[in-house]
């Protein structure tokens, strides 16, 4: 048997050498000797791609060795996720994402994408090319939390202020994030989003943070609905 | 000497009294558009309305070009893709593919029609620079623009399939990429024929933002030689976001001139190719041209030329919402300062 270290470690390179065998065989094996799930996944799988990230920005890796290194990732995930405690987010966890109408940059948008899978979190991914609409129809369809939009072109960008005003005006205590390169924490604030990040892991940490804000919010409303 | 004449001196390294600003890729204004009284979304359909928005750069601001087409469509279109040119956008939204032609890794081996150029809306490209060249000709140069192979690929294929491939099974996707390169070929020389006096290879997806300079060296240089080596006219080479590590690579596909962006430090550049070579470039056309202060496009204006580009010329294509004040204030300083180097 392998011990718990092997094991992280296993799945850690297996992530940064996308390796995609060697990610599944750790998952396995961290099965087998009774890990945790979710430590598997952030110490290992997640460790993994903060190396990744961190090549990234070194310009030692490039965008194919990341989307292979996020295929070893799911790899991993996908094994493991069965055994995982839900995580204790207080609400379900669940986020629309895509890229506004007329914008097919999406190679940012999936890497964010990729954050929320490996935190748990439902995805529903509408793509590239979203029209406007469809964002507000499968928030209601799926009773999301939290929405996602992504453009990487100032004039694709202009959609977004159309989205949040709808679905706010539907359900004001949806949580809304955007981002891309053209996109700005000003921007966010003038047009009533309720978040911004620069690069996919901020997300999560922003995303988490929107999150326990709606737990609190709606622990706030059951203790008046009982007092 | 007018400003044609400056453009063309300029390709042929011949003396000119300042520094040309112009582009290769779309420059079309709202102001151009509006005037006219057209509509973003159609101006990719009719030719006539094509070459008068494409003029009007020129005749409303004496930007030294006139450029078509304005989308990334046109070959991928020939090759039987879908376009969106969004009808109904109440703003200006780009044409995009629909639907790509290859979905999966067995989908890559694709033939070409021979009569790939005539096909799609490449007549009516070639019938628009024909049409420019009647209109402003004389006096103005005239300039269109093909796809580079990867960024073809981009258009046909899913891009993440094809950027994984590109490390997975290299030699699948040059073979796939030497056949983008025909077509390529194919419709550069179809434009060619209408006269127009210089070609811009745009190769936006190979960019260090995405790819390696290993991989663009061995995988992406090969067809843009064979494309580049095919055309007679003045090529530029076009790459956005990171490209001070390519720089020497994109000279190896022997284009007249290259063209960067802002990303680029031109003087590193220009240190490291020397003082012959064409290097065109590199302001941020949005955030300088457009959301900028007049003041800071004069500045942006005297830094490209104090870094040394030969041409001043944006990054990628000129944003359509760009305020005729910070238009003027280009053309007017580089009348300025053009001349000083
Ligand atoms: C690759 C690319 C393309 C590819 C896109 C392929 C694809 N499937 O994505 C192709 C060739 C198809 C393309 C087409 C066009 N492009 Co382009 N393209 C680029 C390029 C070179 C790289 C973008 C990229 O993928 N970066 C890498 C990723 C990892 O970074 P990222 O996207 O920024 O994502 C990170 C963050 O922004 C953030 N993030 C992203 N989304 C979200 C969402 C949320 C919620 C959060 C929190 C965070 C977040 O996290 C991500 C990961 O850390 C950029 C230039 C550049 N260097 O940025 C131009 C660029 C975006 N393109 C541009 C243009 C003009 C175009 C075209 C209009 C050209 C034309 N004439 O048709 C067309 C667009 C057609 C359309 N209607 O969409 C311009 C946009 C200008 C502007 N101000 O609007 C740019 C900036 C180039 C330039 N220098 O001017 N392009």
């Amino acid at each position: 048997m392998p011990t718990k270290e092997e094991v992280l470690e296993k799945l850690k390179n297996g992530v940064i050498q996308y390796d995609e065998d060697a990610c599944k065989e750790g998952a396995n094996e961290a099965i087998a000797i009774g890990m945790d799930g979710n430590e598997a996944i952030f110490e290992g799988l997640v460790a993994g791609m903060e190396e990744v990230g961190r090549l990234f920005e070194a310009q030692e890796y490039f965008v194919p060795e990341i989307l292979m290194c996020a295929d070893a990732l799911y790899a991993g995930l996908d094994i493991l996720k069965p055994h995982c405690k839900q995580m204790d987010l207080g609400v379900k966890g669940a986020v629309v994402i895509g890229t506004v109408e007329g914008d097919v940059h999406d190679i940012g948008k999936n890497l964010v994408k990729m954050m929320f899978d490996v935190a748990g979190f439902t995805v529903y991914d509408l793509g590239r090319d979203v029209p406007l609409d469809q964002f507000v129809e499968e928030q209601l369809r799926t009773d999301s939390e939290l929405v996602c939009l992504s453009a990487m072109m100032t004039t694709s960008m202009i959609g977004m202020p159309k989205v949040i005003e709808k679905i706010k005006a539907r359900n004001p205590n949806v949580m809304i994030m955007i981002g891309g390169a053209p996109t700005s924490k000003e921007l966010a604030d003038k047009w009533g989003a309720d978040g911004y990040a620069e690069d996919a892991s901020n997300a999560l940490k922003e995303a988490i943070k929107m999150v326990s804000f709606l737990k609190n919010l709606r622990a706030e409303k059951e203790a008046e609905k009982k007092g | 000497m007018n400003s044609k004449e400056r453009v063309i001196r300029l390709f042929k390294k011949e003396p000119i009294d300042r520094v040309p600003c112009f582009s290769g890729m779309g420059n079309v204004t709202e102001e151009g558009i509006n005037r006219l009284g057209y509509k973003f979304a159609g101006i990719h359909l009719n030719a006539k309305q094509m070459a008068d928005t494409a003029a009007s750069t020129s005749k409303l601001f004496g930007y030294e070009c006139a450029v078509v087409p304005v989308d990334l469509c046109l070959e991928a279109e020939a090759m039987g893709c879908v376009i969106n040119v969004y009808p109904h956008a109440e703003g200006i939204l780009y044409p995009t593919i629909k639907e790509k032609l290859i979905h999966n890794e067995e989908e890559m081996e694709i033939s070409i029609a021979v009569d790939v150029a005539k096909r799609g809306r490449i007549p009516l490209v070639k019938e628009a620079i024909g049409l420019l060249k009647a209109d402003i000709g004389n006096d103005t140069a005239i300039g269109t623009y093909v796809l580079g192979p990867f960024t073809l690929a981009g258009q046909v294929m899913e891009l993440n399939d094809l950027l994984k491939l590109s490390f997975k099974k290299p030699a699948k996707v040059a073979a796939l990429l030497d056949k983008l390169a025909d077509v390529i070929i194919a419709t550069a020389k179809e434009l060619e024929s209408a006269g127009p006096d210089y070609i811009t290879v745009r190769e936006m997806g190979a960019t260090s933002d995405v790819l390696s300079p290993r991989v663009f060296k061995s995988l992406i240089l090969p067809p843009l030689q064979k494309i580049i080596k095919e055309i007679k006219i003045p090529t530029v080479l076009h790459i956005c976001g990171k490209t001070n590590d390519i720089v020497p690579f994109m000279m190896e596909a022997n284009p007249t001139a290259i063209s960067v962006e802002q990303k680029n430090d031109v003087a590193e550049t220009r240190k490291k190719l020397g003082p012959d070579a064409l290097i065109f470039g590199n302001f941020d056309p949005y955030n300088v041209l457009v959301a900028g202060s007049e003041e800071l496009v004069r500045e942006t204006m005297r830094k490209c030329i104090d870094n040394g580009v030969s041409a001043v010329w944006p990054g990628c294509d000129i944003w359509p919402t760009v305020p005729p004040v910070n238009f003027n204030a280009m053309m007017d300083e580089i009348k300025k300062y053009g001349g000083k180097k």
